[in-house]
């Protein structure tokens, strides 16, 4: 009898596929149930078997008839309570119920099919009812009962050697049965029908343009879906409105409407949306029908590793795409048998360590942030990030300095590294050296990402993050070279934009890669347009246009934007003529044409950022497959039409990686090494002091701490006043007290010129104004500084900066030269007014000789006792001698053996000193630092060198101290 | 091609048109359409003979600079360059070429076999010329031009 009518057929596959996936779990249901039968749930069962029984018979499907049938029979046995389901008969029933499936699948050769040793064994049950433990072990066929339950997955497709081999069979076997000749007979017919049928539908997915993924479609034949009619009613509905929408449309570009035009733009946006969304939901399929299979797994697999394990399921009804849903079977099957195999532990490890002998694996979905997350965890021995990583070093996978970097976590995810499995026995369950990378290929193809999480002893936590849909995603459209790309949202960390004059700062080179130092991390930077090839350019805001970039890489920047690095390169007309707002403002790299573009990607471990030259919108696309003769080009995923019409590519954020030559391992690598680059620059960066420098005369240069400076003003010389044999000017509606250096140093006079500068100090409540000329500049120096040679009144020490001896003033001492009578009646001032024997002492913790004399000077200046010490270790030991001496702290942070915070931690932790004041001295005030400051338990913080400000706390301490 | 002419005894018509200075033809009903479609899409790290890729009507449309794919040098883009747009198997492809000439009806008997080396263009691009009163019309392999390098593998199964 031959198949007719492939409707009736495939509506038969279709019914039958979906009696067995309950059969499974309704099976399982009632072992556990034993001899408390659950009548209800037998009933289910037999009624499934009995539908595809009299499904098959009517479409002459006989193989599939008789083994429906045989189930049958043990079914109604235990139905009227005959039989009890023991454990054996349940095994016999699923594997039935699997070559069911298996023959429902390929239905066109399920005639030829030989499933003698399933009815046998059934039968037996039937009729002996009381022996089925002999039997059922012995009945199934050793080779096909052994691989069934041990790999559900390959159901699906049932490999072709086994049936040309089980067609080999048959003829011989049933040769002497003329009605089986018959069958074979059509069979054959049947089955050149069906190969041709599936040529059709081959060529109909190749020719059809809606092939999803490239790779996808053209191997697999059409399959079908069931949508609801509501759903499909919906969508007629929405397309009769789409309909409407466009004559209305119509109309209106006829009449030119204009007002009109956004009405119906509206509407069609709103219709088009929902269309989408119905579209979507078609596709849309419950997550459960991945997951129903999972509690047979378990149970086959612990069952044969006599391991006790529960399995919950959570969040069945969670719908992703079919594409996804079916793509994700096998890696999830992949997972849940690590957990079983090498997650939980024997029944008597799990006791010893004083567990429940029955461990318990938990799988979840849920949504979260428009993605749908899968999250498989189980509490067993979970992993070892130490074991982990020494594996990795033992199969040259990384490198032992590199895993020493590493934290807990990405130590865990080294095993999803190409070439490696733990398990220390190779098992035919899982460890089969395709590990973990081939599920993490599988799911990064799909867009997903994989993350695990352990704690050694208790747990292991892997989640899975998905898409909802393949078809439409969520993008970052960039531009690059003129041409717009989009970066799927996915993939998309975060947008980091580093302006012109922050480059140097935050880019770094180390070797041939550039990095950029994000929150404490560092991010390798990949540039596009080096990727692509493509013309470097930059996007022009104040011309709107783009301008070949003649940079080769970002660290050419640093002539033009570091200070440190100017006094060489930039001409020196260029220099000299402007003041330092103007030049600020017109200077090339404060416009924003040169700031860095940043898209921050990741691709499951790795992280990196992709510089381009614009950013735009985030837009929601449409992929589209590219032609093949693109396919070689591996750093697009697709293509996809923009609202204007143009064409943008889709970037494949993994692929661009690699072409860029960054593995992870080279990033960690690459990170590692760019680490201590980093922690080296901080610790040297602590020490700078910030200064600004100016002339007095050509040949003379000065320097002034930064901090000090209030602001920077050009004025002509014709401006300055010389009134009671002093000079000022007009200021802020008062008179600037204006003097030059040379009035109180022993240093060439103020040029003569018209344009002169005046730098402005606030000192003891007031403003004065120090004369100067250009070039001035802003720098910073780590450079020893001498205060020895050029030490004189007014000057404090010297330096050299950019190849020049740089003098640095000490506006207090000329300040006081020049006009004793301001500090006089000024407190801070004061000299401390006690009895001889009750001076204060201050301890004075610095490393740099040039600072710790500095602020020695002060405190002797104003009466105290200074003791000095280089660094904290010195300090902690000088206490210990000299504790009831000592009235304050004032400490550097920065310095060797023992750091500031350390010390302060120490003082305040100690009942001896716990009252001392600490003051913490600092060239960087960042908050972070401030509040660790606070935390251990500094009293007061202040930017090195404000003497002002030091010197009034340091009064105020020492009084309280004194009334103590 | 072969089989193609053979069904129909008649004549064919071939669209013809110049790849720089040399004038081809192909099988009119091998052709979808021809536009005037420039807004192409660049598409860095293609191969050389690729232009780009274009949106037509909502479909992502591979363009083949034919000039650069011939050997005759880049086809320039001008008011008289057109894409010809191929149904390939599963996608469509565009051709650039430099202008678009006549219909030409030929009696495909008298499609003579390329020479191997037809002045300075590839022959294996071509399936045959065709002689016109004043005209040599060189007739183009429509499948060797959109084969990748990488298909040598089904090359000798279809010819």
């Amino acid at each position: 009898m031959s198949i007719e009518d492939d409707e009736i057929l495939q509506g038969f596959v279709e019914e039958s596929l979906e009696h067995l996936a309950d059969i499974e779990n309704d099976l399982l249901a009632i072992e556990e149930g034993g001899a408390d039968i659950d009548v209800e749930l037998v009933n289910k069962v037999f009624r499934a078997a009995h539908s595809i029984k009299g499904g098959a018979g009517f479409m002459g499907l006989t193989v599939i008839q008789d083994l429906a049938h045989a189930a049958e029979n043990v079914l109604g046995l235990i139905r009227s309570g005959k039989l009890v389901p023991t454990p054996n008969i349940v095994n016999v029933l699923l594997l039935a119920a699997d070559e069911l499936q298996s023959l429902i699948e390929d239905v066109g050769n399920s005639n030829t099919v030989d499933i003698t040793s399933h009815t046998a064994a059934l039968n037996t049950i039937f009729e002996g009812g009381e022996a089925p433990v002999a039997t059922a072990k012995k009945a199934p066929q050793p080779e096909r009962a052994e691989p069934a339950p041990a790999k559900p997955s390959e159901i699906a497709s049932p490999p072709p050697q086994v049936v040309e081999e089980l067609q080999a069979e048959v003829p011989t076997e049933v040769e002497d049965e003329a009605e089986a000749m018959d069958e074979h007979d059509v069979e054959a017919e049947h089955e050149t029908d069906h190969e041709s049928d599936q040529e059709t539908a081959a060529s109909e997915a190749t020719a059809g343009t809606k092939t999803r993924r490239s790779s996808g479609g053209a191997q697999k034949t059409d399959t079908t879906i069931r949508v609801t009619v509501s759903l499909l009613d919906q969508l007629m509905n929405l397309a009769g409105e789409l309909v409407l929408s466009r004559n209305q449309l119509l109309q209106t570009i006829t009449s030119g409407d204009v007002r009109n035009a956004e009405a119906v733009g509206q509407r069609i946006d709103l219709v088009t949306s929902e269309l989408q969304e119905a579209i979507m939901l078609t596709r849309m399929q419950p997550i459960g029908n991945v997951f129903n299979k999972f509690p047979r797994v378990v149970r086959d697999l612990s069952k044969k590793l006599g391991k006790q394990i529960d399995l919950t399921i959570v969040g069945k009804d969670v719908e992703l795409d079919k594409t996804i849903i079916e793509a994700i079977n096998d890696p999830l099957t992949h997972l849940i048998r690590n957990s079983v195999d090498h997650g939980v532990e024997t029944p008597s490890d799990r006791l010893k360590k004083g567990k429940d002998a029955k461990g318990l694996i938990v799988l979840k979905a849920y949504h979260a942030a428009g993605q749908v997350v899968i999250e498989i965890s189980d509490d067993g021995k979970g992993l070892d990030g130490e074991v982990i990583a020494e594996a990795a070093v033992k199969k040259g996978l990384i490198t032992a300095d590199q895993a020493k970097v590493m934290s807990e976590k990405e130590r865990i995810n080294l095993i999803l590294l190409p070439g490696f499995s733990t398990a220390k026995k190779v098992t035919d369950v899982s460890g089969r050296g395709v590990g973990m990378d081939v599920v993490k290929t599988n799911l990064d193809q799909l867009g997903g990402s994989i993350e695990m999480d352990s704690e050694v002893g208790k747990s292991t936590t892997i989640s899975i993050k998905l898409p909802l849909t393949l078809a439409i995603i969520p993008c970052q459209i960039v531009m690059t070279g003129g041409e717009r790309y989009a970066i799927p949202q996915v993939n998309l960390e975060e947008l980091l934009r580093i302006p012109a004059s922050k480059v140097v700062e935050r880019v770094e080179r180390v070797g041939d890669a550039e990095v950029v130092r994000l929150r404490g991390n560092l991010l390798p930077l990949i540039r596009m347009s080096d990727v692509f090839g493509i013309t470097p350019t930059y996007y022009d805001p104040v011309q709107d246009e783009l301008l070949p970039d003649q940079r080769h890489n970002i660290a050419d920047r640093r002539s033009k934007s570091s200070p440190l690095f100017r006094d060489e390169s930039t001409p020196a007309a260029e220099q000299g003529v402007h003041a330092s707002q103007e030049r600020k403002g017109t200077e090339r790299r404060q416009s924003a044409s040169s700031a860095l573009n940043i898209v921050v990607v990741s691709t499951g471990a790795m992280k990196y950022g992709l510089i381009v030259d614009r950013l735009h919108d985030s837009e929601e696309i449409v992929i589209k497959p590219l032609g093949r003769h693109l396919q070689q080009c591996q750093g697009y995923a697709g293509a996809t039409i923009m609202g204007d019409g143009r064409i943008a590519l889709i970037l494949d954020v993994s692929n661009i990686a690699r072409m860029a030559g960054l593995t992870s391992l080279d990033g960690s690598e690459r990170a590692a090494e760019l680490a201590d680059a980093a922690k080296e620059a901080i610790t040297k960066s602590r020490d700078k002091q910030s200064l600004l420098t100016f002339s007095s005369s050509i040949h003379e240069h000065f320097g002034v701490p930064l901090n000090q400076v209030e602001r920077v003003e050009k004025i002509k010389r014709k401006d300055i006043e010389e009134v009671g044999g002093r000079r000022v000017m007009q200021y802020r509606g008062g008179s600037l007290p204006l003097i030059s250096i040379d009035e109180v140093a022993s240093v060439m006079p103020l040029d003569d010129r018209d344009d002169l500068l005046v730098i402005v100090f606030h000192l003891a409540g007031k403003d004065v104004g120090l004369l100067a000329i250009g070039p001035i500049d802003a720098i910073e120096i780590n450079a020893d500084i001498d205060d020895v040679t050029l030490k004189q009144q007014g000057i404090m020490g010297s330096a050299i900066i950019g190849g020049r001896t740089t003098m640095l003033v000490d506006i207090f001492e000329i300040m006081k030269i020049s006009n004793p009578q301001w500090f006089e009646d000024h407190a801070a001032y004061a000299e401390i007014q006690i009895d001889e024997a009750q001076v204060p002492t201050i301890l004075i913790v610095e490393d740099s000789n040039f600072f710790r004399h500095q602020v020695k000077g002060y405190m002797e200046e104003a009466g105290f006792n200074v003791i000095e010490a280089e660094d904290g270790l010195v300090a902690w030991n000088i206490l210990q001698q000299q504790s009831d001496e000592i009235t304050m702290v004032v400490t550097d942070i920065e310095m060797p053996n023992m750091d500031g915070f350390i010390l302060t931690e120490k003082i305040k932790g100690d009942k001896r000193f716990g009252h001392l004041p600490v003051i913490a001295l600092t060239t960087l005030a960042a908050d972070e630092d401030i509040a660790r400051g606070k935390a251990v338990g500094v009293d007061e913080y202040h930017i090195k060198l404000d003497k002002e400000r030091l010197m009034a706390s340091v009064h105020r301490y020492a009084k309280e101290a004194m009334a103590a | 091609m072969a089989e193609s002419s053979k069904e129909t005894k008649t004549t064919i018509e071939l669209a013809t048109f110049y790849v720089g200075h040399a004038l081809c033809g192909m099988d009119i009903l091998k052709i979808q359409e021809i536009n005037k479609l420039m807004e192409m899409t660049k598409v860095p790290q293609a191969p050389d003979y690729m232009v780009g890729i274009l949106n037509l009507r909502g479909q992502i449309v591979t363009i083949i600079d034919l000039g650069q794919k011939l050997g005759l040098g880049r086809v320039e883009i001008s008011n008289d360059s057109r894409n010809i747009i191929i149904n390939a198997p599963g996608e469509h492809v565009g051709l650039l070429v430099s202008k678009i000439s006549d219909v030409i009806m030929a009696d495909p008997d008298r499609i003579e076999p390329a020479p191997a080396n037809m002045s300075g263009i590839q022959g294996s691009f071509f399936t045959g010329v065709y002689k016109t009163e004043n005209k040599l019309i060189g007739i183009l392999d429509v499948k060797e031009v959109l084969r990748l390098e990488s298909d040598n593998l089904g090359r000798g199964l279809e010819r």
